[in-house]
């Protein structure tokens, strides 16, 4: 039987309001680096607005080798880093340096990826009109692609509750944090189902609210 | 009003060369329709394409309205091309926006006219496509006859003297085909506008162009007016492509598979003639004052654009100086006549 009586419900709350901070702010950072740095990757690449071998190049590669770094080590790694930053590697502040450089990459790549699904021939019309390149850019290219930018960010935003989770591990605040320090480390099993349940709830409500957009700015 | 010199390109593929265009020499008047056709990788749309530059020639010279525009930079560039309408197979509509926000986007990225102004002109240009019930809806809701109409106005915004059509007609069925052909002529006439189209379709030749130039392996094989080139095909190419959708026109030029030479007695002759003599009883008074009895084994009267012009297939019976006599007099009233066997 699962024995709710111990449970600090305060403590769960506060938790629950700690991931969804970690995961905001994150997410505010993620999209503010990651989409600059999609769309550079897709207008520098074979072909597009603004081909740039080189410099796709080396983006490219960057943002592979931030990708191939399992998150645990990112999170190691990082702690200096963040000490540097922001003053503290603990805590929910200290956790969102090391996501939004996990995310930003993946976040990147996939905008690069919605932006390349976008039609042609649109972008070919803009420029046989004569519309300057940045005004296609902006004006044109990321609003065709809306609808998948938003369905990108719900993705990352999901991919950064569960690695908000996973920071945890080193002290990072938050459900995951909670879930090792009362669920594993003090064999609370209520406490592990409890976090897992709502982070499920999270996951679910994101994705929804995330759908609900991507419908809305569908004009299909 | 356009001069084509010496046009080549030559695409890398795979690190061999591979040539689209060779040595293209055109030239297209200001206020005509100008088509061109050929079969699927002629070069047609690397042709077109060179226009405006959407496709950078290897050789040769482009030169609108006496200049030549493969060096111009890109602050040049952006100005021709905002004088240069294009309308597409697909149409390449913005799928984010309203109708009336397609038609205006041109205006608001490249004109210095107030929103105030924009309004009114994206209103005039939505009751010039017939479109002014549609003005909020999004390209999603429109026929594909609909959504050429947007890509028309949206060509036509910034008042251009040169619209460019690739295939602009090859997704529509044949009724909505035949109302933006008219839209189109009707741009033409009343706007005084240059057009450049290229098409598989004999047809949009037929109602729409005034000279044609013929295409094949990236260069120009045949060209000239609309009735000339269809009536009088010299090249294989073109006489398979005027033939395809035409199975008279196609008997005509080739008599021998359509019909049974055992029943054939006398000399066939072929004839063809444009304009008013279309209605007028020649033929009748050249024959009757002959010897010469014919049989018409096939025939057509019809127009090209607004040139009436008849074809007939005969089966000429009299002694070889006779028909030598109705072949001058045939002459002298510009029928042109040719003896297929
Ligand atoms: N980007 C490209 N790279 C390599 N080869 C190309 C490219 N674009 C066109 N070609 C080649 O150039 C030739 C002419 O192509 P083009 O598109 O002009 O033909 P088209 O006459 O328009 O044909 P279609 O009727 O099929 O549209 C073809 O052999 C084609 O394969
Ligand atoms: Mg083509």
């Amino acid at each position: 039987m699962i024995d709710l009586s111990m449970i600090e419900w305060g403590d769960i709350a506060l938790a629950t309001w700690e991931t969804l901070v970690m995961t905001g702010v994150s997410l505010f950072f993620t999209v503010l680096i990651g989409l600059p740095l999609g769309i550079l990757l897709f207008v520098t690449s074979q072909g597009q607005l603004l081909e740039q071998r080189a410099l796709y190049r080396v983006l490219s590669f960057v943002a592979n080798v931030l990708r191939s770094v399992p998150f645990l080590i990112l999170l190691i790694v990082m702690i200096p880093v963040t000490v540097i930053l922001i003053g503290t590697s603990l805590g929910v502040e200290g956790a969102i340096p090391p996501l939004v450089v996990a995310t930003s990459p993946f976040f990147a790549r996939l905008v690069e990826n919605v932006l390349r699904e976008v039609d042609r021939g649109v972008i070919e019309a803009c420029q046989a009109m004569g519309i300057r390149t940045h005004r296609i850019i902006f004006g044109a290219l990321l609003p065709e692609a809306l609808p998948g930018l938003l369905a990108a960010t719900t993705v990352t935003a999901i991919t950064l509750i569960s690695y908000a989770a996973m920071s945890g591990v080193i002290g990072g605040g938050g459900l995951g944090d909670l879930a090792i320090r009362f669920g594993y480390q003090r064999f609370q099993t209520e406490v592990m189902v409890i976090t897992v349940a709502l982070l499920v709830v999270l996951v679910q409500l994101i994705q929804y609210a995330g759908d609900r957009l991507v419908l809305h700015f569908s004009r299909k | 009003m356009i001069r084509i010199e010496g046009l080549g390109k030559t695409y890398l593929v795979k690190g061999r060369e591979v040539s689209a265009l060779d040595g293209v020499d055109l030239e297209i008047a200001k206020g005509e329709i100008f088509g061109i056709i050929g079969r699927s990788g002629a070069g047609k749309s690397t042709l077109l394409r060179s226009l405006n530059l959407l496709e950078r020639p290897s050789s040769g010279r482009v030169l609108i309205d006496g200049e030549d525009i493969t060096g111009f930079d890109r602050q040049r560039l952006h100005a021709l091309r905002q004088r240069i309408g294009m309308i597409f197979q697909h149409f390449n509509l913005l799928n984010a926006k309203t109708v009336a926000a397609n038609i205006d986007w041109p205006l608001r990225c490249t004109s210095n006219l107030t929103a105030a102004q924009r309004t009114e002109r994206v209103a005039e240009l939505l009751a010039l496509v017939g479109l002014s019930e549609h003005a909020g809806k999004y390209p999603a809701q429109l026929s594909g006859g609909q959504k050429q109409r947007v890509g028309i106005a949206r060509a036509l915004a910034s008042r251009p003297q040169l619209l460019l059509c690739d295939e602009a007609t090859s997704a529509l069925d044949p009724e909505t085909t035949q109302s933006i052909l008219r839209l189109l002529l009707d741009i033409n006439r009343r706007l005084g506008l240059t057009i450049v189209l290229i098409t598989h379709e004999m047809q949009v030749i037929r109602t729409l162009c005034d000279r044609v130039a013929v295409i094949d392996g990236g260069r120009i094989v045949e060209s000239g007016k609309v009735a000339d080139v269809f009536l009088h095909p010299r090249h294989p190419v073109t006489r398979s492509m005027v033939a395809q959708d035409d199975p008279l026109t196609a008997a005509m030029l080739d008599p021998t598979h359509a019909f049974a030479q055992d029943k054939l007695r006398g000399t066939l002759v072929r004839l063809t003639y444009v304009g008013d003599i279309t209605y007028q009883p020649v033929l009748s008074d050249i024959m009757a004052a002959s010897a010469v009895r014919f049989t018409i084994l096939q025939g057509e009267v019809s127009s090209i654009k607004d040139l009436p012009f008849g074809q007939l297939l005969l089966e000429l019976e009299g002694s070889d100086e006779d028909v030598r006599r109705v072949f001058a007099e045939l002459d002298r009233h510009h029928i042109h006549h040719e003896v297929l066997q």
